[in-house]
């Protein structure tokens, strides 16, 4: 039995196979691991050394025309949790710090759950200067909580724009799925108004840093000295074709009223104001909205969030009066000189449509200052519904205008079409056709419609497309770039347009409804209107130019349920109207001196 | 016969300049994993101080005459025990485990010296005269020596010393001539059981091993049949083991089984461990330009995970010099083993090549990911002074035996 000897040959070569495999085994293991999938290790050092961190770009903020701050950024403080190191028996401790509910971190946790653990997860944002120095005197022991600068909306310009700027919030889970190579979870992203429909313009593009972390994901140096590094490109300033000066007015005007205000200037299409009241206050959205503000807000009856500048359509009553004049003389159904008596209304079938007062014989010129519905009435059935339906279209009206910062209403133009819709074949007379000579009735338009006729009328019959933003500053070379919107121009004649427009002068500056806001200094057409309103009191409207021979603004006013226009629409226009042209004249006497 | 002989004849240079090798590479390594740590930024210097030590110690153990250990292999043994009782009372505990004593300023770990003493002790218990690992009455007496220290050790508790101390009597056994069957009898469990962790194919491939080498001795059915019941119920058995352990060693296997079951727990280890290494590539990434090792990622790495320092910062070439130079250390000890006549010296060698290879195929195992993470650390370059001392000890008792190899006795 030579193999049970001490250190037999046999028991020698054993062990040294056995060595032998062992060696050749972590060789092999050695080549694998270092050598052969070499790069994918390098990769898991890099990701696990080197931390990528996102660098947010300031958004663009928002310039009036005369380059004025509209809206800015500042900075605020946000804390953030980190799943994957953050111990949640710390929950209550931070929950009593920032003031949470109990277990709201929690919940925050369990919503975003289905997230990488190294994603950080927004806590609260606009954290107090006093618990920032809290949170950075107790780091060390609370693992994986960050406190890190975000920047927010600065709303402390004075220009409420509620409705025009719109707000941000942050992202949800369903647009984060479809856009995650340009959004992380926690970023903002614009949900109403200029902020949505000109986010890609806004949000810049995100800068990254490399940096060195060590086992504890604690930062401890810039990666390769900050060689791979990217700045964050700051997102485009947008620059609105509003007159901040003339936006706080016009939001003064109506800290009373409900009710909407569009100002533009006609050559450009160009809005200089923009009002929806009431409205709310953007600061609100600034930081995080709680579900209650929001729900306060929804439930508000005056319908905060409702934007009725573009949205709310209503009769245009007199003020569409113009529009059948300039009908009636481009088809040549009426000249200048046609005159209608005037007894106090008119009859038609067995109906009487009663006038305001007994105007007595009025041509198309008189007819408009004195808003005599009779002459109207007889004029629109010689136009004829379909004829007339077609121009309204012309002035934009049943339409969408297709403005850049909102989906603003199309309202309501009744054809032969329309009104077998709704009342049937052979239900509906003629007699639906009177009213809408004087604009009551079907016919529903919105105020930015009213403005954007007023354009047309004081700029004589072209304008272009009624626009809220006029172009955008390049973020990264501070270039300004401009926006080209659509030319509008209808088929009218310049002289049956200089009729009409004498008409709305005389409104104002003749024996008009509207004789109370002439000024002596600034030549404004206008035109009143007072939309029925079957639920209450009417509406006021009023529609107006300045100066008469130049135009630089059109305005539509509309103000509810308060009565008649020439009381209560006309003074704002005239205000507004007053304030901007003498801006105007000012700077331009400014300019011609330098 | 030659009166001049060479001096390389008295004293091994090969395993001499191996082990210094190694030593030198490991303190490399150290400085690198704790220099500017925040807590073990003086580990460097301390090692050095025990390196010296050691090498007075090595020194020692080479020039005491040979015969000397035969002499104290027993009281070695016994004080080795007393050692690891005093321990398990007066002693320290250092992650988890109570394998500490204090004597003022330093401290020495008992279950490393202890390592000497059992070596010594089989030594000599096995070449008295007439003692056989084959007879039954020494085998158990044997188990029962072996058993000792070891249950002192797992109550410590230290799983991964006394798996070395297992495999020093194993080994030693294997070399004084047990008979294999019988050998692979106990060990075969043991192999059946490691396998059963990595799950049921795992476990079936060995099963099905045990059952090609049971075809190879030629043993008759029923003693086949048993020794196939005996490797499946303890596979069962294992699973009550497991609860025997510490929490911690549970998660260890758990993790080595799947690293990822718990990436910034247990597993974490594993996983930044092979990423240091395989992110070393061929040449590695230069001295203290391991980002792995100098940003921290390993807790403790100047102790158990010497290795993937040298993995990270010097690359495929260091980590195979390294390999290499254990191996060349292992075949030189096999060698001086099998042409020492003195049959104690030649049990003693294999003993001390036992405890090395134990250690070495474990650390750099779970180095490498191929072997669970057991707290053991790399002969002559992890950091820790016992354990340094004790392989130099046995490295120049290895050698003394060397240059008496031609003494029968």
């Amino acid at each position: 039995m030579s193999d049970k000897l001490l250190g037999s040959n046999l028991r020698k070569n054993i062990l040294l196979t056995f060595v032998g495999i062992i060696g050749i085994g972590f060789g092999s293991q050695l080549i694998k691991m270092q050598i052969i999938e070499h790069t994918a290790y390098v990769q898991k050092s890099d990701n696990n050394s080197v931390k990528k961190v996102i660098q947010q770009a300031p958004r663009g903020i928002f310039f009036d025309r005369n380059q004025q701050v509209l809206v800015s950024n500042k900075p605020s403080y946000t804390l953030q949790i980190l799943p994957a190191i953050y111990n949640t028996r710390n929950d209550s401790i931070i929950e009593s710090i920032l003031n949470l509910e109990p277990k709201s971190i929690k919940e925050i946790l369990y919503a975003k759950r289905g997230y990488s653990k190294f994603i950080p997860r927004v806590i609260k944002r606009n954290v107090s200067f006093q618990n920032l120095v809290w949170f950075e005197e107790h780091k060390e022991k609370l693992n994986g909580v960050n406190i890190v600068v975000e920047m927010q909306r600065d709303y402390s310009f004075d220009v409420k724009g509620a409705h025009i700027f719109g707000y941000l919030r942050e992202i949800n889970s369903q647009q984060l799925k479809t856009q995650n190579d340009i959004y992380d979870l926690g970023d903002f992203i614009g949900i109403k108004g200029a902020e949505k429909n000109y986010e890609n313009y806004l949000r810049g593009k995100k800068g990254y840093e490399f940096v060195l972390v060590d086992s504890r994901r604690k930062t401890i140096g810039k990666y390769l000295e900050g060689i791979n590094d990217i700045d964050p490109t700051k997102g485009n300033d947008l620059v609105f074709t509003i007159d901040a000066n003339l936006q706080k007015l016009a939001e003064k005007e109506f800290e009373r009223y409900s009710g909407s205000l569009v100002a533009i200037e006609p050559a450009t299409g160009e809005i200089l104001a923009y009002v929806s009241a009431p409205e709310y206050n953007l600061a609100d959205f600034a930081s995080v909205t709680s579900t209650e503000k929001m729900n306060q807000l929804r439930n508000d009856p005056m319908k905060p969030l409702f934007d009725r500048a573009s949205n709310s359509i209503y009769p245009p009553g007199s003020t569409i009066k113009m529009l059948a004049a300039l009908i009636g003389l481009q088809e040549g159904i009426i000249t200048e000189n046609t005159i209608v008596n005037c007894k106090g209304g008119f009859q038609y079938g067995d109906r009487f449509f009663k006038c305001h007062g007994v105007d007595g014989p009025v041509n198309v010129t008189k007819a408009i200052e004195r808003s005599c519905n009779t002459f109207f009435y007889k004029l629109i059935l010689d136009i004829g519904l379909d004829r007339w339906a077609k121009y309204i279209r012309m002035f934009g009206f049943g339409n969408s205008i297709g403005l850049d910062i909102a989906n603003d209403s199309k309202g309501i133009v009744p054809d032969t079409d329309y009104y077998n819709k709704v009342y049937g074949v052979r239900k509906w007379t003629k007699g639906n056709l009177v009213s809408l000579g004087i604009g009551q009735g079907e016919l529903s338009v919105t105020t930015l419609q009213l403005a954007q006729y007023a354009s047309l009328l004081a700029n004589f019959g072209k304008t272009k497309k009624p626009h809220l933003v006029k172009g955008y500053i390049e973020g990264f070379l501070g270039e300004m770039k401009m926006f080209n919107y659509d030319d509008l121009e209808i088929p009218i004649s310049r002289e049956n347009l200089e009729i009409v427009r004498e008409g709305m002068f005389r409104v104002v500056n003749g024996n008009g409804t509207a004789r109370h806001i002439r000024l002596p200094n600034i030549a404004i057409a206008g035109k009143t209107g007072t939309s029925q309103n079957p639920h209450g009191e009417d509406h006021a409207l009023f529609i107006a130019f300045a100066p008469y021979e130049n135009p630089k603004i059109a305005i539509a006013v509309f103000v509810e349920n308060v009565g008649y226009g020439g009381t209560y629409a006309a003074p704002i226009a005239q205000r507004l109207i007053k304030s901007y042209i003498e801006n105007f004249d000012a700077d331009t006497k400014d300019l011609a001196k330098l | 016969m030659e009166i001049t002989k060479k001096i390389s004849d008295k004293f091994d240079f090969i395993i001499f300049i191996i082990v210094s090798m190694l030593l030198g590479i490991g303190l490399i390594a150290i400085y690198s994993a704790t220099n500017a740590h925040p807590t073990a930024h003086g580990n460097f210097q301390k090692q050095v101080i025990s390196a010296a030590i050691a090498y007075v110690l090595f020194f020692t153990a080479y020039f005491i005459p040979y015969k000397t250990y035969r002499f104290i292999a027993v009281p070695s043994y016994f004080i080795s025990l007393l050692t690891l009782i005093m321990v398990l009372v007066f002693g320290k505990t250092v992650y988890g485990a109570k394998s500490w004593i204090s004597l003022g300023p330093v401290g020495f770990q008992p279950a490393e010296f202890a390592k000497i003493g059992l070596i010594l002790f089989l030594g000599h218990f096995l070449t008295r005269q007439r003692k056989n690992p084959n007879n039954l009455k020494d085998f158990m007496l044997i188990i029962i020596y072996s058993a000792v220290p070891i249950l002192l050790i797992l109550l410590e508790p230290d799983m991964g010393t006394a798996i070395v101390y297992v495999m020093i009597t194993a080994v030693i056994l294997f070399w004084s001539g047990i008979d294999l069957f019988w050998f692979f009898i106990v060990l075969s469990p043991i192999f059946v059981v490691f396998s059963s962790l990595f799950g049921i194919a795992a476990f079936i491939i060995s099963m099905l091993i045990v059952i090609a080498l049971l075809f190879y001795f030629k043993r008759n059915i029923f003693t086949n049949g048993t020794i196939v019941v005996l490797n499946l119920a303890s596979a069962y058995l294992f699973d009550y083991v497991l609860d025997f352990l510490k929490p911690h060693q549970q998660k260890r296997i758990e993790s080595f089984i799947n690293p990822m079951s718990d990436p910034l727990g247990a597993g974490y280890n594993i996983l930044q461990t092979k990423t240091a290494i395989g992110s070393g590539g061929l040449l590695g990434k230069g001295f203290l330009e391991g980002n792995q090792t100098q940003l921290r990622f390993i807790p403790e790495q100047w102790t158990d995970f010497i290795y993937c320092v040298i993995g990270e910062e010097f690359g495929f070439i260091g980590s195979i010099l390294v390999v290499s130079l254990f191996i060349f250390l292992f075949l030189r000890l096999v060698y001086i083993a099998s042409h020492t006549k003195n049959k104690f010296g030649s049990i003693v060698i294999i003993g001390a090549l036992a405890l090395i290879f134990t250690h070495f195929a474990i650390n750099i195992g779970m180095n490498l990911g191929v072997a669970p993470v057991i707290g053991l650390p790399l002969p002559f370059m992890s950091y820790g002074g016992s354990s340094l001392m004790v392989n130099m000890i046995l490295m120049g008792i290895v050698i003394n035996f060397y240059s008496n190899r031609r003494q029968q006795i």
